[in-house]
């Protein structure tokens, strides 16, 4: 059983140096040049000359190809065929397949939003593999995230775990009690409740001592907090984040550029 | 029922060999406990009797079923299995659905489980408390649903795995009790528990465990009396036992009969040998 | 000077209509080692929680009386300054995992952190802390992959970080296994010789009564009893009140009507009952060849 949801991979890379905000506000970047960009080419080009040398630079190409043929790639290629057999728009038709038609117009669409959509999930994909999550909600923290919320967001990357555990404990409970879990479709429907039931009753148990504990920890505290880890905001980072800020108020003026 | 368990052994997934090897035999109507420290195959081995987990090798028989044959469903007809944490199995709106949940998923008719349900209630004391939501019970309370919960399926044998965790003297005796009562009807009580002194008073055989293997298996005077085979895992022997051997007794007592039947024994065995010698 | 100071204090919890804790008073002193016992019910985790300060400030309800702790009146403050100076830990060990640090260094950090302590202090308490309770080998191990015992370790010194001036304990061993319990213990009576001021909620009547100064026994929301550990624990009241009572207690009293234990006070632990009915029934060790 893993321990923690995480998708962070240790390594010594220069994008794993880099400060967690300047990495997100990377993701971000890329997200609005590839959407905002009136032409088709340019998600694509952004995931070759972007995407994938920053996946080489991070040193996180292995964990990163294995996630895209896994996940971005099926459903990027669902999503263009879906697009492509369904978008209106009158223009020549390229393909025909038993009566469904794949028209210019639609295919080009088609595949401007599925790369855009590959962009997206990529760009965040390597911002979880080359950032720390405690790291990334201190920083974000730092700079004004309610802790409450960075809370919720990183005890859940360990609870989440714990509670699948608990819920393979109460499956053998509700076994042993004659449950049967190998029946029809309809009686393993109605065998929801004894399996949901203890793990959200029990779970709220849990919540209510566990928020006692962090309070008595100071969690609500209204104290400035310190971290214990430094996280370094260098001039690069800032310069960086400049540049990309540019890059995006120049996408967005040539999109909005009457042409 | 007879529990036979042949040259079992277990590994988990992860590689881990929890078992190495164990061959027991538990007759119709014993009261057995297993001890042994965290890590040692308690509750591993526990979980072969109803099949919620199956040998690696070796074989594990309850009244003659295979476990290797029958689903956990099946099995959960001759053994009951109440779990550590109560909250791991309670969800009905009432006490009365929950204790019902059990034998209703045994299929058994209207009026059985209602009488099967009254009974298991009344031993544990919750008669009063039919109406109420387990869940507006204390942790101590919410301990006898789940043993009521199963005690109303009326298998021949019934496992606890530490019912006296967190619960006050009260609540144990209740259990002690309810275990009394199981016995005097006939049924299998297989306990695993920390509690050394609970494990003397309640039970006549003990079974330590340690790193997958049987290292004691006998009656309890016996074993709770082996203090540095018991001491290699972690088991202080029970308070009486200790006071006994102190007081130099030559039997080992284990109970508060069995002390001051001892202790007067000791003493009048002491004042006559002090009358002969003056 | 008190340090703990309650008086006539009564509770109800939010939406209910009996009263957890009825007319308590109670004193305890700086550096006193207090146990506090009684049925599952008395109210013991409540008393727990309103010297902490969590009753009423987390739970709200109705409370009456007064409590002050360190200093710290309950009418007029808030949880924040509760937390700064008194110390809270319980049963599950697993629960008190804050979940949001994957190391145990970080864990105990948390408290630190929360509280802006400055990160140098934050490097040097931590790591003196946990050298104090014995857990600085687990620095670098995620706290989700110790035994129970280790967890309520990494718990208790999460705590002791803050460094509180009263550390509340409700049944800190209840789910240990033994090894656990006896690490557990260790602890505990280590911070109480050091000189802090601890309460302990506990049903192990032996343990208590060899290492504590004073026992309080609680039932129904009252204290029954208080006094000395062995007076307490060894007393019929506690017996007829269904509280959990020492064997060597329980099979002394029998002793006493069959006349084979002659001392008024009965015995708590071992070696009380040893003595006990070695010199009262005239048995002699050494003549046994011992």
């Amino acid at each position: 059983m893993h321990e923690r949801l995480s998708f962070f991979v240790r390594r010594d890379s220069p994008i794993h140096s880099l400060n967690p905000m300047t990495k997100v506000v990377l993701a971000f970047s890329l997200v609005l040049i590839a959407f905002s960009s009136p032409w088709y080419w340019t998600p694509l080009t952004i995931f070759l000359l972007v995407i994938v040398p920053l996946t080489l630079i991070g040193k996180v190409a292995r964990e990163y190809w294995n996630f895209f043929f896994k996940v971005i790639l099926p459903t990027v290629l669902v999503l263009f065929i879906m697009q492509a057999l369904f978008l209106p728009g009158e223009s020549k038709i390229i393909f025909d397949i038993f009566g469904l038609e794949i028209t210019e117009l639609s295919a080009r669409l088609a595949f401007r939003n599925a790369t855009r959509i590959a962009v997206m999930v990529s760009s965040f994909t390597i911002l979880l593999l080359t950032t720390h999550p405690s790291e990334l909600m201190s920083d974000l923290t730092r700079r004004g995230l309610p802790g409450q919320f960075a809370y919720v967001i990183i005890s859940s990357l360990q609870i989440i775990p714990q509670m699948q555990a608990k819920a393979q404990t109460i499956i053998s409970a509700q076994r042993s009690r004659g449950l049967d879990t190998q029946s029809s479709f309809l009686r393993r429907a109605g065998s929801l409740i004894p399996l949901v039931g203890p793990l959200v009753f029990g779970s709220l148990v849990e919540v209510e001592e566990r928020a006692i504990a962090i309070e008595a920890r100071g969690f609500t505290s209204p104290k400035t907090k310190t971290s214990l880890h430094e996280i370094p905001d260098t001039s690069t980072d800032k310069r960086i984040r400049w540049l990309l800020a540019a890059f995006v108020l120049i996408s967005l003026a040539l999109r909005l550029w009457p042409s | 029922m007879k529990i036979e368990i042949r040259d079992l052994y277990f590994t988990y997934p992860t590689g881990v060999e929890a078992l190495r090897g164990i061959s027991l035999n538990i007759e119709s109507g014993e009261q057995v406990a297993i001890i042994g420290q965290n890590g040692a195959g308690k509750t591993t081995l526990v979980k072969h009797l109803n099949g919620l987990l199956l040998p690696t090798s070796g074989a594990v028989q309850i009244g003659g079923w295979d476990t290797k044959n029958q689903s956990v469903a099946k099995l959960a007809r001759r053994v009951g299995y109440v779990f550590q944490n109560p909250d791991e199995q309670l969800f009905s709106k009432n006490v009365e659905t929950e204790v019902a949940f059990g034998p209703r998923n045994l299929k058994l008719d209207k009026e059985q489980v209602q009488i099967l349900v009254a009974d298991a209630l009344a031993m544990t004391e919750l008669s009063d408390k039919t109406e109420t939501n387990p869940y507006d019970l204390s942790p101590t309370w919410r301990k006898m649903v789940a043993l009521a919960s199963v005690i109303s399926m009326d298998t021949d044998i019934v496992v606890f795995d530490e019912p006296t965790t967190g619960q006050d003297a009260m609540s144990i005796t209740r259990i002690s009790n309810v275990i009394k009562t199981l016995r005097q009807r006939g049924k299998t009580v297989i306990t695993i528990t920390h509690d050394i002194d609970f494990c003397a008073e309640n039970f006549e055989r003990v079974i330590a465990l340690s790193q997958g293997k049987v290292l004691l298996d006998g009656i309890a005077n016996d074993v709770l009396e082996q203090e540095e085979i018991l001491a290699t895992t972690y088991v202080d022997p029970p308070q009486l036992t200790r006071l006994g051997k102190r007081l130099g007794f030559k039997k080992t007592v284990r109970t508060q009969e069995e002390f001051l039947t001892a202790l007067k024994k000791e003493r009048s065995s002491y004042l006559s040998s002090t009358t002969n010698s003056s | 000077m008190a340090v703990v100071n309650l008086q006539n204090v009564t509770y109800k919890y939010p939406l209910t209509s009996s009263l957890v804790l009825q007319d308590i008073n109670l004193q305890i002193e700086d550096g006193e080692f207090v146990a506090i016992v009684g049925p599952n019910g008395a109210g013991k985790s409540t008393l727990c929680y309103t010297i902490a300060g969590f009753v009423p400030h987390f739970f709200k309800g109705e409370m009456t009386g007064t409590v002050e702790v360190a200093g710290i009146e309950s009418h007029n403050s808030s949880l924040h300054e509760w937390v700064l100076n008194v110390g809270l830990a319980f049963q599950n060990p697993f629960n008190q995992i804050s979940g949001a640090k994957y190391t145990v260094f970080e864990e105990i950090a948390f408290g630190l952190e929360n509280i802006g302590v400055p990160r140098d202090e934050m490097l040097a308490r931590v790591s003196e802390v946990m050298k104090l309770t014995g857990i600085s080998d687990l620095a670098d191990r995620s706290p989700y992959s110790l035994s129970g015992g280790q967890q309520q370790r990494v718990a208790l010194t999460s705590i002791l970080v803050m460094q509180p001036k009263v550390l509340v304990l409700d049944e800190p061993t209840s789910q240990m296994d033994p090894i656990g319990t006896r690490e557990v213990f260790g602890v505990i009576r280590k911070m109480a010789e050091q000189g802090m001021t601890v309460i302990l909620v506990e049903h192990k009547v032996e343990w208590i009564a060899q290492f504590t100064d004073r026992v309080i026994a609680l039932k129904d929301g009252k204290i029954l009893l208080e006094g000395p550990p062995r007076d307490v624990l060894s007393s019929l009241v506690l017996e007829e009140n269904g509280f959990g009572i020492s064997r060597y207690t329980s099979v002394a009293r029998k002793a006493t009507a069959l006349n084979l234990w002659k001392d008024a006070r009965l015995p708590v632990t071992l070696d009380e009952a040893a003595e006990g009915f070695a010199h009262t029934t005239a048995f002699s060790p050494k003549g046994r060849g011992e």
